[in-house]
């Protein structure tokens, strides 16, 4: 009723709703408010366009609204939330150049510190587990160096990832991610191949995640069970004896064996299935994986993940937890090397192994950061610290993977078990009664739990993003999506359960695209535009570009 | 009253507060300040006026009335603007929607006289309005007084001020919107928009709307490309007189920037309003530079004509006869619908 006693219009907008939008204090600052772009110089026959077609067009209906009414009058002043945010707001010089301005009130910068602590945050991840059997697949000598100049090389290509965007001058690039810098290289197919490995990377790690929380599950209500019926599992297993008891899961046939040992696995093997109902419901490749469908499949299908960022400081305390555990466990196992360099032998491997490609893909995905690091990089207060703290962040994350797997393949117990027992995951080379490694599985279990949906959050907003324009196009199309995704989960932890293969394939294929290729190409075209490429460059981009074809080939015969 | 009663009418109406009058000045560019001093009162005004006067409120508290529909109207209009567009269409504002009911009385006499002669029923729906129901109930109302006085009306109802909704549940919002509509509106069929003065919907939706009432549209987009074809132009778009609104147009090649026209639209408004502040009147424009020519000229009754050259070799005078002899072709098509100036589109 009070509305229709106003009048229908006059200079105060108290009858709009547009007014309603802000404070009595904002309604200055809009009649103040300076939203002019200069038209876009149509002298030249420029493609770039130095402005986005929506704030063209906001510019001209703004020019023409503000014709319509005098100059104190706000009723057709733009509201709040249709002038574009701070941050794409340029300025035009008459000259014709554009900046930004500069942001007041900007998103905190960090100290270099924060910096390489949330680089080394995010690129700690599962593939930790498996540094101890990549260096027992490599050998240790060789396993060392090759971890050394992978991790070398990977922070190069990162190094080439962050320069990328700033040899772009005729866009602003400042909100810009490596998928956008392949767009603007190499088009359509830029875009679409570096969003196929992202996505390459990201379900790759959903699938370890599944293996690894059916597992961790796993283990944890064996624990329970063992705990609760006081079932002792140090006969049904082979392993060491003694207080820190390590087994060897899956002990194979050597050729410098005792056939007796050989057949004591098996009948020990024969007794672990012909179990309990216990052990037929819970079961860690047969029923387990389905049991986690009926927890993470609802929770993948949440609208938005901002929930579950709130957990990620799990996975530091994790890590943390991680390395005290290896500490604790070396200091009482205490060190069994010995060096054999090229021939094997009964309990420990060759330095020098063939198989050492296997170790290389590991670490491309444990090294990997490259579709990110721009982002991160950007929230650094000296910018131009930023290949400094790069090299501080990526000698942390190596020294780390180094400390673990060094430790864990220098404590393994080596008279009583092989070398080659080393799990692609070390903690199963624990027994599920081992009080320290069981606090290690359910932080880790849960860790994952609250991180998988984020990294679906984050499959789910690419994928549909480019596919239909649209985070959320409708709750089919996103649990299609999930399915998808679950089911591939699944079936690798029923049939295929060995991350140590998934992690290294996943990294080989999404190393070659993100970490060797397109940023080799990009710095390569990008010095060329500059006319900087010298034969130097191009002989040795080319060449991390074959190294990454290798360590693509090399996983499929080795 | 009596002489505009033979001129067709174009109604705009929905609830107050709804953004009729901003929507009538940007699409018609007139000033909005200027029409509220040269009004008189207003509806609101009228209304306290009414209420605070016992006596004129007896008067029609007395009043030997019809009473038997429920039809609500607040007489608002001082905006009998006088923009005429399409020839001789006149656009009528109304506010519906006010609760006095001795006002209902007063003007359930005045719904002929208002409904009587309509070409175009457009009705506004203010997206975040709270009344859904009283909404939907004053619509029906005018659809009943459609039907009854002129039931050949084309009726068009926008969804307005979408742009304060959120963008991820803007079309899911409409189209339930548009379902009761168009449920709501049988047996007439209702076109449903949705609008909103910060985004290129509303340009579209009265662009669509001009689009199907001018007569004989589509033959006149044969002719332009016909027409184009034989000029070599890049582009040649036709707009609306009155509006600016490009009501057809024809290019040769793909074309960079999609919202170019709106951005053409608003800058002759612009430029008619500067022309308007020394009384003189815009009658035709040439651009030219070392890429390009554009001319904008008058055309037929309705229309006006921007034709773009992208070879500056050739001399304007050739354009320009061009123009004026398309000009006389295409007045003729015109005429052939006869001087019965009907306005229902004819599928020929």
């Amino acid at each position: 009723m009070e509305e229709d006693c106003r009048p229908l219009l006059s200079s105060e907008p108290t009858g709009e709703s547009y007014s309603h939008r802000g404070s009595t204090g904002s309604l200055d600052i809009r009649t103040k408010r300076p939203f002019y772009v200069e038209p876009r110089n149509i002298v030249s026959d420029d493609l770039q366009e130095r402005i986005s077609a929506e704030a063209a067009i906001l510019n001209s209906r703004v020019h023409y609204y503000s014709r319509l009414t005098g100059s104190s009058d706000t009723v057709l002043s733009p509201p709040n939330h249709v002038i574009p945010t701070a941050e794409e707001i340029y300025i035009y010089s008459p000259l014709g150049t554009a900046f930004k301005v500069p942001d007041s009130v900007q998103a905190s910068k960090n100290p270099s510190i924060v910096t390489i602590f949330a680089i080394w945050n995010t690129m700690m991840g599962t593939s930790i587990l498996s540094i101890p059997w990549g260096i027992k697949q490599a050998g240790f000598t060789m396993g060392i160096i090759i971890l050394i100049f992978t991790g070398l090389l990977m922070l190069y290509c990162c190094y080439i990832v962050i320069k990328s965007p700033k040899a772009i001058k005729v866009e602003d690039t400042s909100n810009w991610e490596f998928p956008d810098v392949c767009r603007f290289y190499f088009g359509k197919f830029g875009q679409w191949s570096s969003l196929f490995f992202s996505m390459v990377s990201l379900v790759g790690a959903m699938v370890v995640y599944w293996v690894l929380m059916s597992n961790f599950l796993y283990n944890t209500g064996q624990f329970m069970y063992n705990h609760a019926n006081n079932v002792n599992t140090s006969d049904s297993e082979f392993g060491t004896n003694g207080s820190e008891r390590v087994i060897c899961p899956y002990p194979k046939t050597n050729p410098g064996r005792n056939d007796t040992t050989s057949t004591l696995c098996q009948i020990t093997i024969g007794n672990d299935t012909s179990g309990s109902s216990f052990e037929h419901y819970w079961s860690k490749t047969n029923t387990i994986p389905l049991y986690l469908i009926i927890l993470l499949l609802p929770l993948l299908c949440f609208r938005s993940a901002s929930f579950f960022a709130r957990f990620t400081f799990f996975g530091t305390i994790s890590v943390v937890y991680l390395i005290v555990l290896v500490t604790i466990k070396a200091a009482h196992l205490g060190f069994h090397l010995e060096f054999h360099w090229l021939d094997p032998s009964q309990f420990y491997v060759p330095e020098f192994r063939l198989l050492f490609p296997q170790l290389t893909g590991v670490l491309t995905l444990a090294f990997f950061i490259h579709n990110c690091i721009i982002t991160l990089m950007k929230s650094n207060k000296k910018q131009e610290n930023n290949v400094r703290d790069l090299s501080l962040a990526y000698l942390l994350v190596g020294g780390t993977y180094m400390y673990v797997g060094v430790l864990i393949f220098a404590a393994f117990p080596s008279p009583p078990l092989s070398k080659d027992c080393i799990e692609p995951n070390f903690l199963d080379n624990f027994s599920s009664s081992d009080v320290l490694v069981f606090v290690a599985r359910v932080c880790l279990l849960f860790q994952m739990i609250t991180v998988y949906p984020l990294l679906g959050y984050l499959v789910r907003v690419q994928i549909m993003g480019q596919l239909f324009g649209n985070h959320y196009p409708s709750f089919l199309h996103i649990l299609v999506l999930n399915i998808a995704i679950v089911g591939a989960g699944v079936l690798m932890a029923m049939f295929y359960p060995n991350i140590g293969s998934i992690i290294r394939f996943s990294g080989a294929i999404c190393g070659l695209a993100l970490v060797f290729l397109l940023p080799a190409l990009v710095h390569m075209i990008s010095l060329k535009q500059q006319g900087k490429l010298t034969w130097l460059s191009i002989v040795f981009h080319s060449f991390l570009i074959l190294l990454g074809v290798a360590n693509l080939l090399a996983q499929f015969f080795m | 009253m009596s002489s505009s009663a033979m001129k067709k009418k174009v109604l705009l109406m929905g609830k107050s507060g709804s953004g009729k009058t901003s929507m009538r000045s940007i699409i018609f560019a007139n000033y909005i300040a200027r029409d509220t001093r040269r009004l008189g009162a207003t509806s609101k005004t009228k209304q306290n006026l009414f209420k605070s006067n016992s006596f004129l409120k007896d008067v029609f508290a007395n009043c030997n009335l019809k009473k038997n529909l429920h039809f609500l109207l607040t007489l608002v209009d001082v905006e009998h603007s006088h923009v005429r567009f399409l020839g001789n269409l006149v656009l009528n504002l109304w506010d519906c929607g006010g609760q006095d009911t001795f006002m209902e009385n007063y003007f359930t006499s005045q719904r002929d006289n208002i409904f009587r002669n309509v070409e175009v029923l457009i009705y506004v729906f203010d997206v975040e309005s709270r009344e859904l129901e009283k909404d939907m109930h004053y619509y029906q109302s005018c659809l009943e007084a459609i039907l009854q006085n002129s039931p050949d009306a084309k009726v068009f109802c926008l969804v307005h001020k979408m742009d304060l909704v959120q963008e991820d549940q803007r079309d899911l919002i409409f189209k339930e919107r548009e379902e009761d509509l168009k449920r709501l509106s049988r047996p007439l069929a209702c076109t449903c928009f949705r609008t909103s003065i910060w985004d290129e919907t509303l340009y579209k939706a009265w662009s669509s709307i001009v689009y199907q009432l001018i007569p004989n549209v589509q033959q006149l987009e044969t002719n332009l490309r016909n027409f184009a074809q034989i000029i070599e132009a890049d582009e040649v778009l036709l707009f609306e007189r009155a509006t600016f609104l490009v009501i057809s147009h024809y290019q040769c090649k793909e074309q960079r920037d999609a919202h170019r026209f709106e951005k053409i639209s608003n800058i002759i408004k612009q430029f008619k309003l500067s022309c308007s502040k020394l009384a003189a009147s815009f009658q035709s424009m040439e651009v030219r530079n070392s890429n390009f020519a554009a001319f904008i000229d008058v055309f037929t009754s309705n229309t006006y004509v921007m034709v773009i050259m992208s070879d500056p070799s050739i001399p304007s005078a050739a354009t320009l006869i061009n123009i004026r002899n398309a000009r006389k072709h295409f007045e003729k098509l015109e005429r052939v619908d006869g001087p019965k100036h009907s306005l229902h589109m004819r599928m020929r």
